[in-house]
């Protein structure tokens, strides 16, 4: 179908959606390279004069940003960068590929009865703080409390819902004729999967590693309450950068926040190609 | 003998020998922390009676250290860990050297946003992990702490150990030493933040003689710092230049700080939260004025007054932005240096909270002590005499001067030493007016609610209380809301319990208010 020309309105409405949606990331980044004088100022100051890089280094060396008269830090990103690095990644492959095993079953096999994924899907109906407390009580009792072997287990719980579901949507749309045909010719009903239904569903694969990598990435609640001083994650070190002589430091939450965008903006760019595939495929139901 | 011992007897040795003169003593003696006038006291002292003295200011930090020592050779742990609000380590962070240099013991510190330490202490209770040794919470935690049984009743260790909290010279302030340091009556945490709040006028307006003209001759009485509502309300409107950017005052509409506004203005006309049956009395026509008075006002605020947090709102008040704040001791701190205070650097003068006019027509001076951190023992330490002694060694009366000052915490003067005689590095943080204001107000406040359920009540107030600021409710609506919330609360809780915890506090108000409220009749 030939492209249709935009017309000035529908490109007016689409430059203010732009503008909308960049503004946050813009004004992040603006405060990120702010020195401590223009955080608060009134009125906004929308691009420093003298922007710094101040507020990256206090993410690592928290003297750094002595220079400014402000003390009180005491808080090193490093190991909540490390932390959630660790996290996300691990708890991420782990849901995907737990996910795309269930997804599989239940698409090809789903002997295990219709209403199977719904019950899968529960275990997100329940509101994150309601069940906080009872794995606090169940982690602590099998000394998992304040360690990123249970930190992870909480993340491939909770986000094993979305990635079950996303996935089969993408395998239901493949149709399993081609994986018989594979298997006619020979190969087992693993290797027909693994040669014919994962590469077809690549797109969906990488959409959905991307949308549960941000849930794991994003996610305070858990990490807030599971950490003690051994385990930290870049969501839970946000709220921390409070000082008694400077009250929010908002440039180095803004610093810390630009830090936490790029691995997502750098996974996005990578996979781009896959993602408009992935975010359509399986839309369309037979 | 502690480090700090030796240094004190050191200078009293020279003295007695005359090496150095009077003069000297007593600014040596400052600057180890020994206030002014005892320094004084003892130079005029035949030297066993200064070592008495000397001993005595010192003798809390000297039995918190002789306990450290002896807990800190048994332990097997070596490392000292403390849940601490973040932004609180400045007055901490000094000593670690010194702990670990003399008693070979690390101190941990682990911060969490302050919102959250009473959700990890409650937390604590229930997964019992023994990883923090000491836990900083508001006085508001205590109750519900200690009925999970998550931090130690202190109060045997504070008979044996002695920490002066109640020393007629250098112990908390009353009733703070009572309401923000137990719970029925028992020690459950040693107070070391005096956060209460006062007012900060602009004094370089105040001086302003054209202002000093056209206000005297629009209300009748000579412009001055507020001494009741009435005038604070004048004074808002009478400053308040938003065409300059200028406001008449900044105090708190946003939510989790606005229930103290009205806290505040509710005990200032002689009520209390509760009746002697723990039934709401807020909903009342004290409380309905309180909230009137409020919505009076509020087009006089800052236009952020109701997104402020207290960082923003000191920020703001700092840039030189409002006439008046109703601020925390950590504010007038703020506004007095000038890297956070470039408007407001010498230009500020601090008062007590404003009266109000009783029924009878006398004037009450009241005060609200609200926030205020204190250290607790957790049950599950490994080491919990270790934490007692760091709890209490920390809060002793020389130590605890010496840590206030430090600027990178916002531990705020609580022990009458602090205020009435204090040393020169809590002068020139604070000023004498200063710490006079602090005094001042600070005997005649009244506590949070430091109660069981005491965050629940509190967030059930503070819901009402923004409700009816937004216009979303009117102050009855917002008020007889409120009190059906507290009803709830109550009745799950039980009522005899918070009725007992109710009546503890109330029996160590301040005579003036207990009379205004009745509470002085009460069994």
């Amino acid at each position: 179908m030939p492209a249709r020309p935009l017309g000035v309105p529908l490109a007016l409405v689409l430059a203010t959606a732009l503008v909308l949606t960049l503004f946050p990331i813009f004004w992040i980044v603006m405060t990120a390279i702010k020195p401590p004088t223009d955080w608060n100022a009134v009125p906004a100051i929308w691009v420093p004069a003298e922007p710094t890089l101040v507020n990256f280094k206090t993410l690592f060396d928290a003297e750094a940003i002595r220079e400014y008269g402000v003390g009180g830090v005491s808080q090193s990103a490093t190991a909540a960068v490390g932390g959630s690095i660790l996290a996300s990644v691990v708890a991420t492959a782990l849901s995907v590929l737990i996910g795309l095993l269930a997804a599989i079953g239940l698409s090809r096999y789903g002997n295990a009865g219709r209403a199977t994924p719904l019950v899968i899907l529960s275990a997100r109906m329940f509101p994150p703080a309601a069940i906080a407390v009872p794995f606090v009580i169940i982690f602590s009792a099998i000394n998992l409390i304040d360690t990123y072997v249970g930190l992870i287990a909480i993340y491939v719980a909770i986000t094993l819902p979305f990635s079950t579901w996303m996935l089969k949507s993408f395998v239901d749309d493949v149709p399993r004729e081609i994986e018989e045909a594979e298997m006619i010719d020979g190969r087992s009903r693993l290797m027909a999967h693994l040669t014919v239904t994962i590469p077809l569903i690549r797109g969906g694969l990488f959409s959905t590693t991307l949308f549960i990598f941000i849930l794991n990435w994003s996610e305070f609640l858990f990490a807030l309450v599971l950490s003690y001083s051994s385990i930290n994650t870049i969501p839970v070190q946000l709220a921390k950068y409070v000082t008694a002589m400077a009250g929010t430091l908002y440039g180095v939450q803004a610093a810390l926040a630009v830090v936490a965008m790029v691995p997502l903006v750098v996974f996005g760019f990578l996979i781009q190609k896959h993602l408009a595939r992935g975010m359509t495929f399986g839309a369309i139901k037979r | 003998m502690s480090e700090f011992g030796k240094q004190i007897d050191s200078v009293l040795e020279s003295y007695a020998e005359g090496e150095i003169g009077r003069r000297d003593f007593v600014r040596r003696m400052v600057g180890l922390g020994i206030t002014a006038s005892v320094a004084g006291a003892l130079a005029g002292s035949p030297l066993a009676v200064r070592k008495a003295w000397a001993a005595d200011i010192k003798g809390a930090e000297d039995r918190a250290w002789a306990l450290a020592k002896e807990a800190a050779a048994k332990a097997e742990k070596k490392t000292l860990t403390l849940l601490i609000p973040t932004g609180s380590i400045g007055n901490m962070q000094p000593y670690v050297e010194l702990w670990k240099n003399e008693l070979g013991i690390t101190l941990e510190f682990i911060e969490e946003p302050d919102e959250v330490v009473h959700t990890k202490g409650m937390q604590e209770a229930v997964a019992k992990t023994g990883r923090y040794d000491v836990m900083m919470p508001t006085a508001m935690s205590y109750p519900d702490w200690i009925d999970s049984g998550v931090i130690y009743d202190l109060t045997d260790w504070t008979e044996t150990h002695q920490p002066d909290l109640f020393h007629p010279e250098w112990g908390v302030v009353f009733p703070a030493s009572h309401h923000a340091q137990l719970y029925n009556g028992r020690v459950a945490g040693l107070l070391n933040d005096g956060d209460q709040i006062t007012l900060l006028c602009r004094k370089d307006h105040l001086t302003d003689s054209d202002k000093m003209k056209a206000f005297a001759d629009r209300y009748g009485y000579p412009l001055a710092v507020p001494k009741t509502w009435k005038e604070y309300h004048d004074l808002a409107a009478f400053m308040h230049d938003p065409d300059n950017k200028f406001f008449g005052s900044q105090e708190y509409r946003s939510r989790y700080y606005v229930k103290w506004m009205f806290m505040q203005r509710l005990v200032s006309k002689g009520r209390l939260y509760f009746d002697d049956d723990v039934n709401p009395t807020f909903n009342s026509e004290e409380g309905l004025a309180a909230l009137e008075d409020m919505l009076a006002v509020n087009p006089y605020l800052h236009p952020d007054a109701f997104s402020f947090t207290w960082s923003s709102n000191y920020n703001a008040f700092g840039r030189g932005e409002s006439f008046m704040n109703i601020v925390w001791p950590s504010g007038f701190k703020y506004s007095k240096a000038p890297s956070t205070g470039p408007g407001t650097t010498g230009k500020i003068a601090a008062t007590v909270m404003p009266a109000d006019t009783l029924k009878d027509g006398t004037l009450l001076y009241a005060g609200l002590f609200c926030w205020g951190f204190g250290y607790t023992v957790s049950k599950y330490s490994e080491n919990p005499e270790l934490a007692y002694a760091y709890a209490q060694w920390m809060t002793s009366p020389t130590i605890s001067a010496d840590a206030i000052p430090y600027l990178g915490g916002y531990s705020d003067p609580y022990r009458l030493n602090h205020m009435l005689a204090p040393t020169q590095r809590l002068i020139d943080t604070y000023s004498p007016e200063y710490l006079d204001t602090l005094y001042n107000n600070m005997v005649n406040t009244v506590p949070d609610f430091v109660l069981p359920g005491g965050f629940e009540y509190q967030d059930a107030l503070d819901k009402e209380v923004h409700a009816c600021m937004i216009g979303d409710k009117t102050p009855k609506e917002a008020l007889d809301d409120a009190a059906r919330g507290f009803e709830r609360i109550t009745r799950r809780i039980g009522k005899d319990k918070v009725k007992t915890s109710w009546l503890s506090l109330a029996k160590n108000l301040a005579e003036p208010i207990k009379k205004a409220s009745g509470a002085d009749q009460w069994a």
